[in-house]
């Protein structure tokens, strides 16, 4: 399952979701939002979203942590919006048969979906706005 | 041929713009499209990272946009 929305997630209801008899384990992520950032205060995001290209970047990604570490299932679900500290921005839980293939899968959705899925972070700090850029080269 | 982009993030700030409608030569490419954003928008000029989606999926630098492609304009990405 892949969401992309404004709303919060219930990480413990997720979990609960995600078991099942034939998976031995669920292996989750949960970004949330920091008070600092490369040493300034924040107060608060936003989070914006290229959402068709997310949608499709991410079932892509999910696809190919399926395929390539055989885990049973993965739940991928980014709010954008305006969120404050402590607020919840990413969850991704992987239900596999052993914690090998759990958390290698939950590694590899959260550093592709950092390189290569259009969602952008702006930081407000006592200095004014800036838009968090990440590091993919061309 | 009369091309569709789009601006997200700080590229949006930098042009005032959400999208616009840009004149381009037929067999325009993918870096054709965005050498003429940049000789547009100096901001964007100087940014070492200037990432492009046609359709809504990472492309190559070479591919011919067709009249009708969506193209879009961003920096690297910072989700998650």
């Amino acid at each position: 399952m892949i969401r992309i929305q404004v709303e919060d997630f219930d990480v413990g209801a997720l979990l609960e979701a995600a078991r099942s008899p034939s998976s031995g384990c669920v292996v989750s992520f949960v970004g949330t939002v920091r008070d600092t950032s490369r040493g300034r205060r924040i107060s608060h995001m936003s989070v914006e979203v290229y959402e068709d290209m997310t949608r499709s970047q991410l079932e892509a990604i999910r696809a190919e942590a399926l395929e390539k570490y055989g885990v049973d299932q993965i739940t991928v679900i980014h709010r954008y919006g305006d969120l404050d500290v402590g607020d919840n921005i990413v969850y991704i839980g992987v239900a596999a048969g052993h914690r090998e293939e759990g958390f290698a899968a939950c590694r590899y959705v959260i550093e592709e979906l950092k390189k290569r899925v259009p969602i952008w972070k702006k930081e407000y700090t006592p200095e004014g706005e800036v838009w968090v850029e990440g590091d993919r080269h061309e | 041929m009369r091309v569709r982009v789009r601006y997200y993030a700080s590229f949006r700030d930098m042009t005032g713009k959400t999208e616009e409608w840009l004149e381009a030569p037929e067999g325009v490419t993918v870096q054709g499209i965005r050498d003429h954003v940049r000789g547009l928008y100096e901001k964007i000029a100087r940014k070492d990272q200037v990432l492009v989606a046609v359709n809504g999926s990472f492309t190559s630098l070479d591919r011919v946009i067709m009249e009708g492609d969506d193209v879009a304009f961003f920096p690297p990405v910072s989700g998650g």
